[in-house]
């Protein structure tokens, strides 16, 4: 089989969170969500589609295939994979479905406590895959890995503040301060789990796609000295928050870190490009270039979002989650779909025949229109969400729709082999997004 | 050089890694080639030790040291020691 080492769900990971990224940008544009409505019960809904059912679901699909390669090492528990897919988006929808609830939609009520259990048991099959996975004496030197593990202590926390949250508005007996809650549960879920990932996975990943020298540097160990510390003091603020006790001072301590922190791996991806030996770096790059500007701005927010909250802090929250965090996954999706495809069909040639390069897979200039609407789209919404103009949040709503459509539809292209002269193309094309296996045996050999 | 000495450094010179489109020596991938009567033995690297293309590229060399006129048998042994690095690639001509 190609790529042994590979996860064979990566691709069904990837299809599912395409799926609820549009879906999310379409219920938003349907229930006329603007910059003041976030408080809504269908916003927390729409918000929860795109955080957990379209970012986690993506950077965790992206862990579950870049462990074996941080650890050099089979993934460990490979079976689980279906399985934590599928009960983190039964979870995904559950949740966004329960807070209906909050609207009077009594129906939904049930399905508000059976998010965080589903949600819950995926994020525990992910955990036991990914750290069976990547702790061992020699792995556990790695920055990067270390990143990744502080990123799984992220995902904990993001998961004990939201269940917290869920059982307080469901009227349970264990109640938190939601107005306490809230910030430090956006911060697990933007820092201390997704931008603690991208940073882990960014390190090896920016240094393959750019022949960059892998080697650690300062900043790389100082990044993480400062995640740990930045993980531990927000899960000190979670059993304050049990504790009713105010968490002020730790989340000004935490905006401080993030400041620190963010200016260290920008340094360190900078110092990357430099030493590059790719004298033009791919799309995926280029674009990743402008996914590190929003992380920037939504550091540089974070201050006065933390500070003063309301609009400020909604710009903050949207600059880091479709800005920063979505630019890098949507760019980089393209280029790890393109590769994932080409070792599938290509693989088994190499040696034996001429084969195209994983970028001829790809549609640069197609793809990059798209990633431009996607950005443009994203600093009109931050731009808007920071003023409270509510036209141009529409506005934002459309462009990002168009450009998730467009970048879906360069996703399938990628998968059906259509940007490569008929002649180099297989008769047979394995499965858009279910594992080639489940093919049967004879078209599997005809594949190729 | 003799002609199965070409021959090897050419089948080479046709694997290419498929990120860069650059051929394996080119990549500075191939660490050691070298034929023994009719055996060819080369030690190759990959640009990071857990690439998940690391065996099909292995085999993808096999196939094509075993192409080349005059070599009956190959042995490809993978090596990360030392680890490759950029440093490795051939400049390019251009």
């Amino acid at each position: 089989m190609p790529g042994k080492s590979l996860s064979p769900w990566t691709l069904s990971w990837f299809g599912s969170a395409m799926i609820a990224l549009l879906l999310a940008l379409v219920l938003a544009l349907a229930a006329g969500i603007g910059p003041e409505d976030f408080d809504r019960p269908e916003a927390l809904a729409i918000v929860h589609l795109f955080a957990l059912g379209w970012l986690a679901q993506v950077m965790l699909g992206a862990l579950v295939q870049f462990v074996p390669v941080l650890a050099a090492r089979p993934l460990a528990f490979s079976r689980l994979a279906l399985p934590a897919l599928l009960a983190s988006s039964l979870g995904t929808l559950a949740l966004a479905g329960g807070f209906l609830s909050l609207d009077g939609y009594e129906i939904a009520r049930p399905f508000f406590l059976l998010g965080p259990v589903a949600l819950g048991l995926g994020f525990a099959m992910l955990a036991v895959m990914i750290l069976a996975t990547l702790v061992t004496r020699q792995t556990l030197r790695l920055p990067e890995v270390r990143m990744v593990l502080v990123a799984l202590a992220g995902l904990a926390g993001l998961w004990l503040s939201g269940a917290a949250m869920v059982s307080t508005l469901a009227g349970s007996r264990v109640a938190v301060d939601l107005s306490q809650a809230l910030p430090l549960h956006m911060l697990f879920g933007i820092g201390g789990f997704l931008t603690f990932a991208a940073f882990g996975v960014s390190y090896k990943l920016f240094a393959m796609f750019l022949l960059a020298p892998e080697a650690a540097s300062w900043q790389r160990r100082a990044v993480f000295a400062l995640a740990a510390m930045m993980a531990g003091l927000m899960l000190t603020g979670l059993l304050m928050l049990a504790g009713d006790a105010g968490i002020t001072p730790l989340l000004i301590a935490v905006c401080g870190i993030s400041l620190a922190g963010a200016a260290l791996y920008l340094d360190d991806v900078r110092r990357l490009w430099q030493a590059r030996r790719r004298a033009h770096p791919e799309l995926n790059m280029s674009w990743s270039r402008m996914a590190l500007g929003f992380l920037a701005l939504s550091v540089l927010l974070l201050p006065f979002a933390i500070w003063q909250g309301g609009a400020l802090a909604r710009a903050s929250v949207f600059a880091a989650l479709v800005g920063w965090l979505s630019t890098l996954t949507l760019a980089q999706m393209i280029r790890i779909t393109a590769f994932l495809t080409w070792i599938q069909i290509f693989a088994p040639l190499i040696g034996r025949r001429k084969v195209p390069t994983v970028q001829s897979l790809t549609h640069p200039r197609r793809a990059g229109l798209a990633l431009t609407i996607w950005s443009l789209s994203a600093a009109i919404g931050t731009l808007s969400l920071a003023t409270g103009f509510h036209a141009g949040f529409r506005l934002a709503l459309c462009g990002l729709l168009i450009a998730a459509t467009q970048i879906l539809c360069e996703l399938v292209a990628i998968r059906s082999l259509s940007h490569l002269p008929a002649p180099e193309r297989p008769g047979l094309l394995p499965p858009l997004i279910l594992p080639a296996f489940l093919k049967s045996q004879h078209s599997a050999e005809n594949q190729i | 050089m003799t002609d199965i000495a070409a021959g090897l450094e050419q089948a080479l010179r046709g694997v290419c890694d498929p990120e860069t489109g650059r051929d394996l020596i080119a990549m500075g991938m191939i660490y050691e080639a070298r034929i023994v009567g009719v055996s060819a033995h080369v030690t190759m690297t990959t640009t990071t030790r857990g690439c998940p293309l690391t065996e099909m590229l292995r085999l993808g060399v096999e196939a094509a040291v075993l192409a080349v006129p005059g070599i009956e048998a190959a042995e490809i042994r993978l090596s990360w020691d030392p680890p490759w690095t950029p440093e490795r690639m051939e400049p390019l001509p251009f």
